[in-house]
């Protein structure tokens, strides 16, 4: 039963929602690489969904192009949801490690991935009128990630469905934990380069004369 | 060898004439000239208008100006010029030649003199003369002898808060005779009268900005009893500070504030209500778009005078910067003139401002002169276009937009003019391109969908014979797959396993 390739089981894992990861877990089939792809993939979509769109429904100021907010939206929101996820659930005696909660998240964002990119191809062919069917697939897609994500924290973690909702939320607070630790710490490294260079430039002046 | 010189002198005249002229047609302003891109950043544009001269009292032959306030130009072409320092008003004619000046009025046989008159107007209907007397508090009504029928002073009514100050600042007079008083102290709107002097209330009164300090007092209120409510500051909307009257009987209003956005142009029906709304243009922000990012160099624009074309634009008079914006009846930007400064067409102190014609006037009351501008060749084929545009006349429209794009690349409007004409012709795929350009994305939708009709009528047999083809050749392959006749190289290893 269920010998499949590590490409074969992503799309068991992605079109069977509650057995799926329970399997991947079994079999360990899932694949850093193809995980590490997806999150690749999630950041392309999130620079086509506001670049790429048909221009009918989008379009953004196009003067300046920032990359920064995109590698935030994608690289870095999915790197702190895995380490505060992992963080929070070894304290609460989940089993998964860390890669598999990076392979089971990011397997968890194909629906969501896909159905953003088959919207932003669609709006290229359809007029505002008909909006409604880009919309449901994107709004398919989100519910149907957040099912496997729900699913997925479930079965790495082998947590019960409470436990595993609340879990989740508290992954959340201690994302923004993280992210405000970050910012803080960004801060307080920038002052202390500015610091060392105030040091610097007076020597060098010093020395100079 | 003489004629070589006499050509080559011949030649260097005319490249001399070309380059003068050239320069004469473009004029060379004071300013940079500019207008707004989609994004409300701005950009360089050609003048609509350039500097032409200045009038001062002395060219006038009347004597200088001192501090003038309102000008305003009669329907038989005659200037009046409220000439607020000198206690009086100035009459000449377009040319500015001086015809009169009225300095003093018999009323039922007194001799009534001016004390700082800030508003004039000339009822077109009647030929009579209305100005606001500011500091006697009066608005006078007379013939053009100057002799005066009727004094508008402050309301005796309940209606009026009696301890309020009555300094009338602007006036006007619609179709059936009733007459509006802009008055400084009063926040209610324009106090209006009938032709008969009687006091009929307020128009026109602008809305409180919701702010939200207006929304937290609004709690306040709610909890507060009535003495306390009774004590707590009122929240009490701007008066507008200027307004002009249409053909129609349109009262449009424009509010001198830095402090809030809303309500700072309207155009007003007989009752009361801005029918900008109905433009989408209630929202809009009329002046200077401030920038999105903060800089203590940039100020608001603030809102002083307003007038109407002879096809229905909007001059409207900044003096903040002493800039002219000059919009259309659909409230599209045209033209930005002036800016702040002591050379021709740049204005210290901008008061007033009036058009006629393709001129347009501005009263500047530091510099106590007027300055006129002239339409330029490129305001001549935007105003055609946009003219043409306005009627509905899309078709018409697109030879002067094509032209307006020669003299100005960056000119928006052009690019959704032409693409309103094209798309009118059905030439939808051209159309879709410049509405792109022009970013506007519901003419492009709709410039698409008619696209993709066509396209799918020319090609609809095409399509379905694609989609049966495509189907039978996913239905053989997958059919192929499940026997095993197509298997991938990655996958020989493990099939061979199994």
């Amino acid at each position: 039963m269920l010998d499949l390739t590590r490409g074969q089981f992503v799309k068991h894992v992605v079109t069977h929602p509650f057995e799926g990861f329970e399997d991947l877990r079994w079999k360990k089939g899932g694949s850093m690489g193809i995980a590490f792809a997806v999150v690749c993939l999630l950041f392309i979509q999130q620079i086509a969904y506001s670049r790429l769109y048909g221009f009918q429904y989008y379009s953004d100021y196009d003067k300046i192009f920032n990359i920064v907010p995109y590698i935030f939206r994608s690289f870095i929101l999915f790197g702190t949801w895995v380490v505060a996820n992992w963080a929070m659930c070894t304290l609460f005696d989940g089993e998964g490690s860390m890669k598999n909660i990076f392979i089971n998240s990011a397997y968890a964002l194909i629906p969501y991935i896909s159905g953003y990119l088959i919207g932003t191809v669609m709006s290229h062919f359809l007029i505002k009128d008909e909006y409604v069917f880009i919309q449901s697939i994107e709004i398919i897609g989100t519910c149907w990630s957040f099912v496997l994500l729900i699913s997925g924290i479930k079965a790495v973690h082998q947590f019960s469905f409470g436990k595993t909702i609340a879990l989740m939320l508290l992954t959340l607070v201690a994302m923004v934990a993280i992210l405000f630790l970050l910012v803080l710490l960004l801060t307080l490294f920038q002052q202390v380069i500015i610091f060392i260079l105030s040091i610097y430039t007076e020597l060098s002046y010093r020395l100079r004369v | 060898m003489s004629s070589f010189k006499k050509l080559l002198s011949l030649v260097t005249a005319a490249a001399l004439t070309a380059s003068a002229m050239a320069v004469n047609v473009s004029a060379l302003e004071a300013y940079d000239p500019y207008s707004y891109d989609r994004w409300g950043d701005p950009v360089a544009s050609q003048a609509g208008y350039t500097a032409e001269k200045y009038v001062d009292g002395e060219i006038i032959g009347c004597g200088n100006f001192f501090e003038p306030a309102d000008l305003f130009i009669s329907h038989d072409d005659l200037m009046y010029i409220a000439d607020k320092g000198n206690n009086r008003i100035v009459i000449t004619d377009l040319d500015f030649n001086f015809i009169r000046e009225m300095k003093e009025f018999s009323y039922n046989g007194e001799t009534l003199t001016l004390k700082k008159p800030t508003g004039v107007y000339v009822d077109q209907y009647t030929g009579n003369i209305y100005i606001c007397d500011t500091e006697n508090d009066r608005v006078i009504k007379c013939d053009t002898e100057g002799k005066v029928d009727r004094l508008f002073t402050k309301p005796e009514s309940e209606l009026y808060d009696q301890s309020l100050t009555y300094n009338p600042s602007k006036v006007l007079v619609d179709k059936a005779g009733n007459v509006y008083v802009i008055v400084k102290s009063q926040t209610k709107g324009a106090v209006m009268f009938n032709s008969e002097g009687e006091f009929l209330g307020f128009y026109g009164a602008n809305r409180v900005e919701q702010t939200a300090e207006v929304l937290a007092n609004a709690f306040w209120n709610l909890i507060a009893t009535e003495a306390q409510r009774e004590r707590r500051a009122k929240q009490t909307p701007i008066g507008f500070s200027n307004f002009d009257i249409d053909d129609d009987g349109f009262i449009y209003t424009v509010t001198d504030s830095q402090e809030v956005d809303t309500d700072l142009v309207k155009k007003l029906n007989p009752r009361g209500d801005n029918i900008l709304d109905s433009l989408g243009a209630a929202d809009m922000t009329f002046g200077d778009i401030p920038p999105t990012y903060y800089s203590i160099y940039s100020k608001k624009s603030s809102l002083t005078d307003i007038d109407l074309g002879p096809s229905g634009e909007l001059n409207i008079l900044d003096f903040q910067h002493g800039r002219v914006f000059q919009y259309d009846k659909e409230c599209w930007q045209l033209f930005i003139m002036g800016g702040s400064g002591d050379q021709l067409g740049l204005f210290l102190s901008a008061a007033a401002i009036e058009s006629h014609d393709n001129h347009i006037y501005v009263l500047d009351s530091r510099k106590n002169n007027i300055t006129i501008f002239t339409r330029t060749v490129f305001g001549e084929i935007v105003t055609e276009a946009a003219n043409l545009y306005n009627d509905g006349k899309y078709e018409e429209s697109l030879v002067p937009w094509q032209n307006v794009l020669k003299y100005d690349g960056n000119y928006r409007r052009a690019y959704i003019g032409i693409g309103n004409a094209l798309y009118n012709r059905y030439e939808y795929e051209e159309a879709m391109e410049y509405f792109k350009i022009s970013i506007s994305r519901g003419r492009y939708n709709r410039a698409y969908e008619g696209y993709r009709d066509q396209w799918l009528k020319a090609n609809y047999m095409k399509a379905i014979i694609v989609i049966v083809i495509l189907i039978v050749l996913i239905a053989v392959y997958r059919k192929l797959r499940k026997r095993g006749k197509i298997v991938y190289p990655w996958e020989k290893n493990r099939k061979a396993g199994v």
